[in-house]
């Protein structure tokens, strides 16, 4: 599903040039559920948002399904990410004014599904999620490991291909936090290919494969079993 | 999409209402000084406007060789200019206010008087050729002694009562006279530039025995100039062709006014000229209109700047917002309608609010303008279309900018941390800060230019005075005993204890003169001497010591002067300026000397000038006539317990001229009323500063709160290191103080230009001082400082370890 040949990222300030990833390779298959490890500023934050096509590589090679995607424009890249992938964000980044229900229809939204066909797929994914009850309440009005859920609600409710995790049970306490990982398993196991950035040792061993990065490139690759 | 966009748009404005608030603040205050200014113009655009004839019609003029003009004609040009000059379809001549004075009906037992001073005489076509609908009788004054009213006066008359038929007797300067009303017609409106409350024929006039002796007012007379003449055109009428045709015949018609020129104004440029120095209009100049429409333009566009001001700085908050849409998939077009949806929802609710505060101050406005606007005068013209343009255009480019820029954000940046967020066009924001107080220092500038000016005229040495001195009006109706009856009168009220000076003229200061004329010069006098004009006032012995005015040679009037009246008696009183306007040495040498109009006359003594109106005219050269006058009585009096006082004049009023009524005025106040206009502009100025302050200020807040957030980590490091309040209140609001002394240096040359243009209209005017400058620089810099104060001492005082925890 994702194949990245010699991937290079550069941070440019006035007088240094920091890699952030160097020559980069790494394959992932769909299906798989991979986590990223590694130490502060290894690259792994450079490396999510390049494969979430949030940003572009300055060298090398990312082919997403079968497609170059590494020369896509802002644009291109925008469709791509809004049809198959999902993400889900340390720190929630749900939108304070809107409701359960409508933070979770806005990829809908963006995608141009009907109202009425909105409706539906958000009730499912909300009670998928246990959250139903909670449709019309506001993110400050939930728990941590509630609004975790409804940020995963929200990456999972256009169906996508790939789910992105920055550090999802970070700002969580450790009961929320294996909750969480749950679902994502759970996820993953009805075929969703996932890829989770983490510092956690505990959250990496849900994954299949462990991938860890040193100053931006891979050191070692652990396949749990 | 669209409701969702409304519906998120509401929640958000309400989410951040504090926020909200403060814009929408901005917004109503422009939006409603705007409509206020916009009602005025279309107000004064729309005068006269109303004629269907409108763009058929032109006042005639008389323009001098000598660069003077006059639009007061010889009534006795009207019909020949109809049928001697093609093109002209009607002439339509007003004796406008000649026929003033006291009309009575006789109801059988008693008998009803008013006094009336909007009494003009008329053309018989004057109904037809100008729309002021005629609701009852057949509209036409062809007759003599025939009269109309309009609806208000004829209710006053005669109630519900059609009043066609009816019998008037009018008692004015012409004697006593039955007309017949013939007509009722809708009152004219008030931004008419014609006003009369009743209307008699000119045809009357034509008649010597119903003219009492005053042959100047022989409607077919071409020698004496109080007429306004009217003419309608045809349709593509080539007005210079029937301005030169009706020239040739005037020189026909007079061979010594060989150097006349027949002018021709058009109504549209009767109301407003088309610039400052158009002579004649009757209001101002476009001009004028112009400055003030820019005022309002300004005004709203320092609303939306600082809408665009408080909205980027807000975009702090909510970027983190616009980077989850983004991840989310929102294009980028999706985010502008969103916001552009909010900025639509602000303007709307804005506007609306804006409406309501128009309604509800609209009767405050009115009286303090003395003028009926409503919402409804914008309806006449591109007003409402113009507005409505205006209004969504600016929405569209305020929201615009402000979308463009919130939907900018790199999605990357700001879901992680707000550290790395730099919200563009911080240096555009600057120049939006400049702009608003730029404008708001020229409204300042122009406020403190403006009043002094005023202050200048209120304390100008006028060379006379004022103060406590009374004018009671004189009598009108004319009979036989009028002159005995003035006499004790004014020998009655000497008696009163508390007069101490009374003197009766034909006019007063303030108010006007009797008539102005040409044809007098000194005996050896140079050619052209005789073209120009002298301003002529009748007054008796007392006139110049009631009003204290100087004589510096010669003597006064004495009273066997005006015993026989000046037609007999020929002696003159001169000012200053006639003394120089007629060629005589400025001393003692002049006392005895005859000048001549028509006669010799005697000059007995000359006043040191004196502002008889006010000072936005030169002083006049100016004749006095002596006469036992009745036109106005001044008293000289102790102005305390005035009603008492006013209680004994009028029952000697009263007791000598029976029938009349008795009105008054005081001069102080004739005399400010000249400066009407000056005070309105002054506060619609001080309003418009104080708008355009307040807004700018705002915008200012906006910037502050902004400028504070984004440091807030630096000014937590620097507090670690030991900086204090003061030093970092001074941090934060150097930078703006900065602008506001950018905005002074780059406004001051325009307000004095502008204010330069402005006093050019005055005679009599100040000259600008650089402390005016200063002092609304300095003002400018004291209300931005404590706008943006209070933001850095918020700053300054907070904890430091919170904010760079919050990092």
């Amino acid at each position: 599903m994702i194949k990245i040949t010699n991937l290079e990222k550069f941070y440019r300030t006035e007088e240094v040039e920091t890699v952030a990833l160097n020559k980069l390779n790494i394959e992932i298959n769909r299906g798989e559920f991979v986590a990223i490890m590694g130490p502060s500023g290894c690259g792994k934050s450079t490396l999510l948002n390049i494969l979430g096509l949030l940003d572009d590589p300055d060298g090398g090679s990312y082919l997403f399904n079968d497609i170059e995607v590494a020369q896509f424009n802002e644009r291109k890249r925008a469709d791509l990410r809004k049809h198959n992938i999902g993400f889900v964000f340390q720190s929630f980044n749900l939108i304070d004014e809107l409701t359960v229900f409508e933070n979770v229809e806005l990829p809908l939204i963006y995608t141009g599904v009907s109202a009425t066909e909105r409706k539906e797929r958000v009730e499912e994914v909300l009670s998928k999620m246990q959250i139903m009850h909670r449709r019309n309440h506001y993110p400050q009005q939930l728990s941590g490991g509630q609004q975790q859920r409804v940020a995963i609600a929200r990456a999972v409710v256009n169906k996508p291909k790939l789910i992105l995790a920055d550090e999802p049970t970070g700002n969580l306490d450790s009961s929320n936090g294996n909750e969480v990982m749950e679902l994502l398993t759970d996820l993953n196991e009805q075929g969703t290919t996932i890829i989770m950035v983490t510092h956690s040792e505990h959250d990496a061993r849900y994954s299949h494969r462990i991938i860890r990065l040193l100053d931006g490139h891979t050191v070692v690759e652990n396949i749990m079993m | 999409m669209f409701k969702n966009h409304l519906k998120i748009a509401f929640r958000s404005l309400w989410r951040n209402r504090a926020f909200s608030a403060i814009n929408m603040f901005g917004l109503i205050l422009g939006f409603t000084v705007f409509i206020f200014i916009a009602e005025y113009v279309a107000y004064e655009w729309n005068a006269n406007r109303f004629h269907q004839n409108f763009n058929q019609l032109s006042r005639l003029s008389f323009l001098y060789k000598t660069g003077e003009s006059n639009y007061y004609l010889p009534p006795g040009l009207g019909p020949t200019l109809k049928s001697n000059v093609p093109g002209i379809k009607q002439v339509v001549r007003i004796g406008e206010n000649v026929g003033s004075g006291v009309l009575s009906i006789n109801t059988g037992a008693s008998k009803n008087v008013f006094r009336e001073e909007r009494v003009s005489f008329v053309d018989g076509q004057f109904l037809k050729v100008f729309t002021f609908p005629v609701l009852q009788g057949n509209g036409l004054l062809n007759e003599p002694q025939t009269m109309a009213l309009s609806k208000t006066t004829a209710i006053k008359y005669f109630g519900n009562v059609n009043a066609v038929g009816k019998v008037i007797q009018v008692n004015n300067q012409f004697g006593n006279t039955d007309y017949t009303v013939t007509s009722v017609y809708q009152d004219m409106p008030q931004n008419s530039d014609i006003q009369a409350d009743v209307l008699l024929s000119y045809k009357t006039l034509e008649s010597a025995a119903l003219r009492n002796g005053n042959d100047w007012a022989d409607p077919t007379g071409l020698g004496s100039e109080y007429s306004y003449l009217y003419i309608l055109t045809n349709e593509n009428a080539n007005l210079s062709q029937i301005s030169a045709q009706a020239t040739n015949l005037w020189h026909k018609l007079k061979p010594d006014s060989k150097n006349d020129h027949v002018g021709l104004q058009p109504f549209q440029n009767l109301h407003i000229a088309p610039g400052f120095s158009y002579q004649f209009q009757t209001y101002g100049s476009l001009l004028l209109l112009i400055a003030f429409l820019s005022v309002a333009m300004l005004i709203i566009v320092i609303a939306w700047v600082n809408y665009i001001n408080l909205s980027t700085a807000q975009a702090l908050n909510r970027a983190r917002e616009v980077g989850v849409r983004k991840v989310l998939g929102a294009s980028r077009g999706q985010l502008t309608l969103q916001y552009l949806t909010e900025t639509f929802v602000l303007t709307t609710i804005s506007l609306g609010v804006a409406m309501l505060m128009v309604l509800m101050l609209q009767a405050a406005y009115n009286s303090f303008l003395e003028k009926q606007l409503s919402l409804a005068v914008l309806n006449a013209g591109w007003f409402w279309l113009g507005g409505a343009t205006l209004i969504i255009s600016g929405t569209l480019l305020a929201g615009g900018y402000v979308s463009w820029v919130l939907s900018s954000f790199n999605p990357l940046k700001t879901i992680r941390s707000k550290a790395f967020l730099k919200v563009g066009g911080l240096s555009l924001r600057r120049g939006l800060v400049v702009f608003q107080f730029v404008t708001s220092i020229i409204f300042i500038i122009a406020t403190i230019v403006l009043y002094e000016q005023l202050q200048y005229m209120q304390n100008q040495d006028l060379g006379m005075k004022v103060e406590q001195r009374l004018a009671v009006t004189g009598p009108s109706i004319i009979n036989s005993s009028q002159r005995d009856n003035s006499i004790a009168f004014e020998n009655e009220v000497r008696q009163l204890p508390f007069v101490k000076q009374l003197s009766a003229s034909n006019n007063i200061p303030g108010q006007g003169y009797n008539f102005s004329t040409a044809g007098i010069t000194k005996s050896n006098a140079n050619p052209g001497d005789d073209k120009k004009s002298y301003a002529m006032l009748i007054v008796d012995d007392q006139f110049f010591k009631t009003y204290d005015i100087n004589i510096k040679y010669g003597t006064g009037f004495t009273l066997p002067m005006l015993a026989h009246g000046w037609t007999k008696t020929k002696k003159v009183v001169l000012n200053e300026a006639a003394v120089r306007q007629l060629g005589y040495n400025d001393n003692n040498a002049i006392i005895g000397q005859k000048i001549k109009w028509n006669n010799d006359f005697e000059i007995v003594g000359v006043v040191k000038d004196y502002h008889h109106l006010g000072l936005h005219e030169q002083i006049k050269p100016m004749i006095f006539l002596p006469a036992v006058a009745d036109g106005f009585f001044t008293l000289k009096m102790e102005t305390a317990n005035m009603s008492t006082k006013m209680e004994q004049i009028r029952s000697l009023y009263q007791k000598n001229f029976p029938g009349e009524p008795f009105s008054y005025s005081f001069l102080d106040e004739v005399y400010d009323k000249q400066y009407k206009t000056e005070y309105q502009l002054g506060k619609i100025f001080i309003a418009a500063a104080f708008t355009a302050v307040l807004i700018a200020c705002m915008g200012l807040l906006g910037l502050a709160m902004f400028a504070a957030r984004r440091r807030i980590k630096e000014i937590g490091i620097r507090k670690i290191l030991g900086a204090n309040v003061f030093s970092l209140v001074n941090l934060i609001s150097a930078d703006f103080l900065k602008l506001v002394v950018v905005a002074l240096v780059v406004a001051s040359p325009i307000a004095w230009y502008i204010m330069h243009r402005w006093l050019e209209g005055f005679a009599y005017r100040i000259t600008m001082q650089w402390w005016m400058f200063a002092s609304a620089g300095l003002m400018a810099l004291f209300i931005a400082f404590a706008t943006v104060s209070i933001q850095a001492i918020k700053a300054a005082v907070s904890n430091p370890v919170k904010s760079l925890r919050s990092e």
